[in-house]
């Protein structure tokens, strides 16, 4: 097995993409940004919007750091990412407070925090700096989908057992399992929804792969 | 591909820092660039929505339907001459005409014309808070006060609901800066519906008790913010019992309990104030 950070041979997009919503999926995978994953997850349409401000978050901050890449002087690189990120997430945060102010109103705390989210800054880190244009934008792309599809699928996972809707549309009289949506919940949510991404990809390598290396989950 | 080992780093040359200086800084300038030109693009629509959100707000306090027209009036003080300013339009217009009406600060009013909305206030003039005025037929139907009151830390600011009587409608809290599961449950519906159905002269004697809130008159309340089918019938049997007794403050945040019942009382006794020097004025308008 192959991941991007052990060179092989040059990745297409396509492994790229992949390699963000399954081999290094940022929640499921690596652990990261689990707080914000918990925060917000209480309903899809919460994951949602704050999954898709990552992904654009995380796509435009790659692209930037792989096009400045050559005049940030390697001692400041990081505050220089932060910076990136920072003006990204509040660009994002303007716009979403202008045309979808309902659900800004629930979420705009958490989207301001993207800055803080370890995923984005340790893929400018370990990718979009040292990489070209193009594979930087679809690992990019490919951390935000997977960072997305994390959320959306604990999302309603929660949102069904704990509030029995979806999406907002009410699928189940009263509240089947409220323990889900309170935070406790988020955490064993999170915890059984790893075990069945596991699960599934271990079995989809039909068992050949072994045990996949552990990797530590030490981020906001 | 290197592992950054952790070794002494050698000094910085001169040439170095000031590549270091120059890049932070052009990272900085570029984002600021970036972030002015999102914000002209958005905040139109940030304030449209905004703007979008406090009319419905205002309609769901006063109940009021399609036909209804509004007004919203801004007061300010013009410490030069020593007046206060008011200026009325219809509600959310962009252009058209408004009325302003000065009154000297003993209730003589010293002057009256009509002018264009966008006209701006006077440099010195200090904003001294809006109202809005709902009409139905010309004749006002309820108005909708903001207000404001010390709260615990910081200003609380209120919308107070009323009805054409100035017995309240309703009451919400815009903005607080309370104790989160203290202070800040004023702002629960429970709480703040307590106001609704009190009669201007009740608010004006109203007081605050620590009396722990009888359980039919939490849960009358809570169906009545709801909009449940049998909300107002409940909590008009109840309130009949309640409303010669005082608000029943939120537990551990006595404080903030009576600077928003201050604040409810003070905002009515306010406007009843106002409304009488401006009514004469808005002929033609409502």
């Amino acid at each position: 097995m192959s991941t991007v950070l052990h060179p092989g041979p040059r990745p297409g997009a396509w492994q790229l993409i992949r390699n963000g919503i399954f081999a290094e999926n940022p929640v499921f995978r690596l652990a990261l940004s689990l707080c914000p994953a918990v925060a917000v997850t209480t309903t899809v349409l919460n994951g949602l919007l704050l999954g898709v401000a990552v992904l654009c978050v995380q796509v435009l901050s790659s692209v930037t750091v792989t096009l400045a890449k050559g005049l940030i002087h390697p001692r400041v690189r990081i505050p220089v990412y932060t910076v990136v990120i920072a003006v990204w997430v509040s660009c994002i945060d303007m716009a979403l407070a202008a045309f979808t102010p309902a659900l800004y109103a629930q979420v705009g705390l958490y989207v301001k925090l993207i800055v803080a989210f370890a995923i984005i800054i340790s893929r400018l880190e370990v990718f979009a700096s040292r990489q070209p244009l193009v594979p930087s934008f679809f690992d990019g792309l490919g951390m935000g989908l997977g960072f997305l599809i994390a959320l959306l699928t604990i999302g309603a996972f929660r949102e069904l057992l704990g509030n029995g809707s979806f999406a907002g549309v009410p699928l189940a009289p009263g509240r089947p399992l409220l323990f889900f949506a309170l935070p406790a919940g988020g955490f064993f949510s999170i915890a059984l929804l790893m075990a069945l991404f596991n699960r599934v990809e271990q079995g989809g390598r039909g068992g050949a792969a072994g045990p996949s290396r552990p990797t530590g989950g030490h981020g906001v | 591909m290197s592992l950054n080992v952790i070794q002494p780093r050698p000094r910085l040359t001169r040439r170095e820092l000031a590549s270091i200086v120059l890049s932070m800084s052009a990272a900085c300038l570029v984002g600021a660039a970036v972030l002015g030109l999102v914000y002209l693009g958005t905040d139109r629509y940030r304030r449209a929505s905004a703007a979008a959100a406090e009319r419905a707000a205002i309609g769901e306090m006063l109940g009021l339907d399609a036909g209804a027209r509004l007004l919203e009036v801004r007061q300010y003080l013009v410490p030069g001459r020593r007046q206060i300013a008011y200026r009325v339009a219809p509600y959310g217009a962009a252009s058209g005409p408004a009325r302003e009406v000065r009154f000297a600060f003993d209730g003589a009013v010293s002057g009256e014309r009509d002018l264009p909305v966008a006209t701006p206030p006077g440099r010195e003039w200090r904003s001294l808070g809006r109202m809005f005025v709902a009409a139905r037929a010309g004749r006002p139907a309820g108005f909708v006060v903001q207000g404001e009151t010390r709260g615990y830390k910081a200003t609380i600011r209120l919308f107070v609901a009323m009805r054409p009587d100035f017995a309240i409608a309703d009451m919400r809290v815009i903005e607080a800066q309370e104790d989160p599961g203290l202070g800040a449950e004023v702002a629960q519906p429970w709480f703040r519906e307590q106001y609704v159905g009190r009669t201007a002269e009740e608010i004006a004697r109203l007081d605050v008790t620590r009396d722990p809130m009888p359980e039919d008159w939490k849960a009358a309340l809570v169906a009545l913010a709801r909009r449940a089918p049998d909300g107002p019938a409940r909590h008009g049997a109840l309130l009949r019992r309640e409303r010669t007794r005082p608000i029943y403050a939120v537990t551990g945040a006595t404080i903030s309990s009576r600077a928003v019942t201050e604040g409810v009382r003070r905002t009515v006794d306010h406007f009843r104030r106002r409304w009488w020097l401006l009514a004469p004025h808005l002929e033609g308008l409502l």
